[in-house]
């Protein structure tokens, strides 16, 4: 008799604990669709802006080759032809999107500094009015901001955890006026390069990682 | 009571001036706040004043002035001997100073060191800053890409004072990357952003208003940076009307900006020219990021302005009109027949000429008209075709073409078929019933016609007991006739067709059923009226009158009039006076009366619409002396009186003869009768009437020179009183057959210079020489014979005047002439002694003469001679006179 009063209680308790549990399960689970889906959202705005000024960028870099060329006189299509050393490498490394992410964001911080040694190498150059000048400018301010736009990506699929920043940039040594123009062309069209690379990883990241990060959320 | 916070800050006060070594050495007041001070108008303000180092006053010799005027005492309080607070509302106005005063008359010292009794504190007023509202930004396209210029406006909420401007800021953070920030006093202002515009980067945007009473922000706008772009509109805007489609022309585009920008949305207008209002395709039928678009629903061959706009951020301006005019489509409604009816004056007919203007939608340029009238139920009907010129009104009107113009018989029925064509194809067919006259439906009731908002506006009844199908609504004026055609449940409509101001209309509404045109309902009617161009013409319709004139003017003509003449105000001015009359508009004529006689009047005539008049030119015009017949009247009446006095003279002379004859010609002895006469016993006294004396018994002598030519002229002897003159001459000769032969004189009855000449020969008349002679021509011989008497007056005494006698005088020159044809002396001598017998009885008298008989006398002397020579000599004794 005892022993059934006990099962009993038993049974009762275990019947609460459960319902309680039930209950906090489901609060659990809502509240991590609320926050999957703030996240997600998070998550493709900063990767659809960061794509879309990669973009932006890739075809301002078409106009400023084409400006460039223009600009620097005769021979100009074999200038991007000559190879050239110590210029960042375009190529995205990584395998997991954090890597990718922070290859991306390596990559631009590598290129920042080639480009004001091109801007000032061409401010000798070039007339102050001349549009490759502004243009150089310009393009370098919207690498920034995209290199700004990557950092936010990166952040929004990975809070409190730092971007590493990319290592010391090497710049090439004094040049001559041909080499400078070489150097300046070979600079724009890498990142011409690497700005596509970004684009199509882009794509990849918006892709995988955010759906698969609301795949994870609605898992869990 | 005073808090604990307040002598706290006094005590700090106290201490902290003379540290300043300021004022502290000349003032002795000093309040606290002490610098100038911004407040809000609304609130209430707090100031203490304190005395240091004087005991010249204490708190009760303190008092408070806000610029001029003395804070009342009732919000003051004394904080302790040498302090006083005050409390001021703060009240909406300039700013002023609040000062802390000690009276002058406490002391000598305080009245001669006023300056250091007072002490001031500046209050500015202002209201504190509102919130910025509205805040908008944009960044424009430049060229190819979006300017790094970012501008913002906002709209100001709340009150400022000039004492406490408000300031703004306005805020731009490019998140995670630049902050940017700029002020001014207005309400716009713009930052420049780092060599690009920061694309696809989160923007975050607001305005903060702060002065000196407090700061507030707007509300923070956070959103992309592209949706702050405002591009520039679509370019190279092309629509292509094609063949195919005439009512969805396809348009296409270069839109402004890359695509890498950002995908654009567009927005389409069009509007048919004329047409006041755009139509908008729904935007949910244009798709993003398009570049060409095929239009829609559009009517054929028509001109129509295309725009375009494109949205990135902002909405960007329509783009440049593009026109285009679509292809042609087959008319798709009927040609609006009309007609115009005239009357044929002595015939039973009627000019009809039928009228057309283009179908509403003729969708294209109509080329042709067809068309065919039946006059009779199985006329075996040909088509007619009318080729139209193709010319388009310029003002957006249909144009009218006149399709036919017939005589059609008052009692003869026509109808008319229309179709038009263009060069697609036909249109349906119209048709018009014309009806014999005299059976034509019932017109419209209660036709008003108004004009408003510068158009016509016409309201009315529909016929009792008809069914209306439709209604036209005609307006014409002079010979341009336009109408329109409305529904049959109109009731009120406006004239769309071009109406001129000024210009007199007549408006008809005919009630149409099934085709059959019914009678019309008119008014004449202005859109605009105004006063008249001109007078009108004004003339005398007659000659004026001695006291009244009629005057008749010309209507001023129609397109001068401008508006309905409501009366004609009459002017008129003579004798220093103006009269004014008014008569009714449809008045031409008007009798002038009470006029002046023989007066020059002025005259004018003024027509008056409901806007004003005009004036016509002045006319003249003189006043009769007299009135028409008054001149005859007098005359007449003149004459008629004139008869009257000689009719009266005439019956009195007939009525009165003796008497007259008495008084005038008194009688006088007839030689004939007398004893002288009875002494020749067979002198036949009675058979020697005048009539003897007048032409048998007596001849004229040729001598005579009384009147040289008279020597025949037996009439004169027989006409003593045909004229003075003549009786002059007989009176001359009163006495004596040789009178007037002998007397030279001129009779004194004829004129003064007769007179004169009289007098100088006075001394010396001769008078003639009578010889007597025997044997008279039917005269008894007397049984004594007498001897010839030759007697010759040498008197110097005048000739008696005869004019007392004159039917003596008849008698007696009638009797000389006689003497002097038939130089009979016995009836010489007896004319001599009548003569004498005469003279005796008129001794006194003075005699006439003859002056003919001195002319003839003077310039004829050879006749004198030729005369004389028949007498015998004279000397031989004159009988004495």
């Amino acid at each position: 008799m005892n022993g059934h009063v006990k099962s009993m209680h038993f049974q009762r308790f275990m019947e609460t604990a459960t319902t309680l549990l039930s209950l906090l399960l489901v609060m659990a689970f809502d509240s991590s669709r609320t926050v999957a889906a703030s996240r997600n959202q998070q998550c493709g705005n900063s990767v659809q802006q960061s794509l879309k000024l990669s973009r932006l960028l890739q075809k301002e870099s078409v106009d400023l080759i084409k400006t460039y060329k223009a600009s620097q006189g005769e021979m100009s299509e074999l200038f991007c032809k000559v190879p050239v050393n110590n210029v960042p490498d375009p190529n995205i490394s990584g395998l997991e999107p954090s890597e990718k992410i922070a290859s991306i964001y390596s990559h631009l911080q590598e290129f920042f500094p080639h480009f004001k040694w091109v801007y000032e190498q061409q401010t000798d150059l070039q007339l102050p009015t001349s549009p490759l000048l502004s243009d150089l400018k310009r393009f370098s301010a919207g690498s920034r901001n995209l290199a700004v736009l990557i950092n936010n990506f990166y952040q929004s699929l990975f809070p409190n955890v730092p971007l590493p920043e990319g290592g010391p940039t090497t710049l090439p040594p004094p040049q001559n006026v041909f080499q400078q123009k070489v150097y300046g062309c070979v600079v724009l069209k890498t990142f011409k390069e690497l700005l596509s690379n970004v684009s199509r990883e882009l794509r990849s990241l918006k892709s995988q990682v955010c759906r698969r990060r609301t795949h994870t959320n609605a898992l869990f | 009571m005073v808090s604990a916070g307040e002598l706290l800050l006094l005590a700090g006060l106290v201490l902290a001036v003379p540290a300043k070594g300021g004022f502290s050495q000349t003032n002795h007041l000093v309040t606290a706040p002490q610098t100038t001070q911004f407040l809000e108008i609304g609130s209430n303000f707090k100031a203490t004043c304190m005395i240091i180092n004087t005991t010249e006053v204490t708190a009760d010799d303190l008092y408070w002035n806000l610029a001029e005027t003395t804070v009342s005492k009732e919000l003051y309080t004394k904080l302790n001997e040498s302090a006083i607070s005050v409390t001021i509302p703060v009240t909406s106005g300039k700013s002023q100073w609040l000062y802390c005063k000690a009276k002058e008359e406490k002391s000598s010292y305080v009245y001669l060191n006023t300056g250091k009794f007072i002490y001031g504190v500046f209050l500015k007023k202002g209201y504190p800053p509102g919130k910025p509202e509205n805040v908008s930004c944009v960044a424009v396209q430049k060229k190819t890409t979006i300017s790094s210029t970012f501008s913002c406006q906002w709209a100001t909420v709340g009150r400022q004072t000039s004492d406490v401007p408000t300031e703004y800021t306005l805020n731009v953070v490019v998140i995670h990357s630049q902050n940017y920030s700029v002020s001014t006093e207005g309400t716009h202002a713009q930052v420049e952003f780092v060599d690009t515009y920061p694309h696809f980067m989160n923007l975050e945007v607001w305005v903060e208003a702060h002065n000196k009473l407090g700061k507030i922000e707007s509300e923070r706008i956070t959103q992309d940076a592209n949706s702050f772009v405002k591009t520039n509109p679509p370019s190279d805007i092309k629509v292509i009307s094609e063949k195919d489609f005439p009512t969805s022309p396809l348009m296409n585009w270069t839109q402004p900006i890359d695509k890498s920008y950002g995908k654009l949305k567009y927005e389409i207008r069009f509007c048919a020219i004329g047409s006041p209002n755009w139509t908008y395709v729904p935007k949910r039928d244009i798709a993003i990021d398009i570049q060409s678009f095929r239009l829609q629903s559009l009517q054929p061959y028509t001109e129509y302005i295309t725009q375009v706009r494109c949205q990135l951020g902002d909405w960007s301006d329509w783009s440049d009109n593009t026109t285009t005019k679509t292809a042609e489509d087959r008319p798709t409604s009927k040609p609006d027949v009309w007609r115009t009816i005239a009357e044929v004056d002595g015939k039973n007919e009627r000019r009809v000429q039928f009228v057309s203007k283009d179908p509403v939608f003729a969708n294209g340029r109509i080329i042709t008209f067809d068309i065919k009238i039946q006059e009779q139920k199985n006329d075996n009907l040909q088509w007619d075709t009318i080729l139209v010129n193709g010319s388009e009104s310029s003002d957006g009107q249909r144009v009218i073409t006149v399709l036919k113009d017939m005589l059609l018989a008052d009692l003869r029925p026509v109808r008319l078929y229309v179709t038009a064509s263009n060069s697609v194809g036909k249109s349906p067919m119209a048709s018009l019933l014309i009806l014999a006259k005299g059976h034509e439906y019932p017109p419209v009731k209660g036709l008003k016609v108004w004009s408003a908002e510068g158009k016509l506006w016409l309201q009315w009844t529909p016929p009792n007991g008809s069914e209306v199908s439709e209604y036209v609504v005609e307006w014409v004026s002079g010979d341009q006739t336009d109408w329109q055609r409305e529904n049959k449940h109109t009731r009120l409509t406006a004239i769309k067709g071009n109406l001129e101001e000024f210009v007199r209309y007549t408006v008809s509404v005919y009630s149409i059923y099934s085709g059959r045109i019914g009678k019309p309902a008119s008014k004449e009617v202005y859109l605009k009226d105004g006063a008249p161009l001109e007078g009108p013409v004004v003339r005398l319709n007659d000659k004026p009158g001695r006291n009244e004139a009629e005057l008749g003017w010309v209507e001023i003509p129609l397109h001068r009039r401008r508006g309905f003449i409501i009366y004609y105000t009459i002017n008129y001015t003579g004798g220093g006076e103006t009269h004014e009359i008014t008569v009714p508009g449809n008045t031409t004529s008007y009798t002038l009366k009470s006029l002046s006689s023989n007066t020059k009047y002025d005259t004018w005539i003024n027509a008056s619409t409901v806007r004003g008049s005009a004036q016509s030119s002045t006319h003249s015009f003189t006043t009769l002396k007299y009135a028409p017949g008054e001149v005859e009247g007098i005359v007449v009446g003149v004459s008629l009186g004139f008869l009257f006095v000689v009719l009266m003279t005439m019956l009195l002379c007939v009525y009165k003869k003796d008497v007259i004859k008495e008084n005038l010609w008194p009688r006088i002895p007839n030689p004939g009768e007398s004893t002288i006469g009875s002494w020749s016993p067979d002198y036949p006294l009675k058979a020697e009437t005048p009539k003897e004396n007048c032409l048998s018994g007596i001849s004229v002598l040729d001598v005579d020179v009384c009147d040289g030519k008279s020597v025949f002229e037996e009439d004169k002897a027989c006409l003593p009183l045909k004229k003075d003159k003549y009786l002059s001459e007989e009176h001359s000769s009163g006495i004596g057959g040789s009178s007037c032969m002998s007397s030279p004189r001129q009779s004194v009855s004829d004129s003064d210079e007769g007179s004169d000449m009289a007098d100088t020969t006075a001394s010396t008349v001769q008078y003639s020489s009578v010889v007597a002679s025997n044997g008279y021509k039917g005269q008894t011989p007397n049984p004594h014979p007498q001897q010839a008497v030759f007697s010759r007056s040498e008197s110097t005494q005048p000739l008696l005047d005869s004019e007392e006698n004159p039917d003596m005088m008849i008698q007696e020159g009638s009797r000389q002439s006689q003497r002097f044809k038939q130089e009979n002396p016995a009836e010489i001598h007896l004319l001599e002694m009548d003569q004498q017998q005469q003279q005796e009885e008129e001794e006194v008298e003075s005699l006439d003469f003859c002056p003919l008989d001195e002319e003839s006398e003077q310039t004829n002397p050879s006749e004198g001679q030729s005369a004389g020579s028949s007498y015998m000599s004279q000397r031989e004794g004159y009988r004495p006179q």
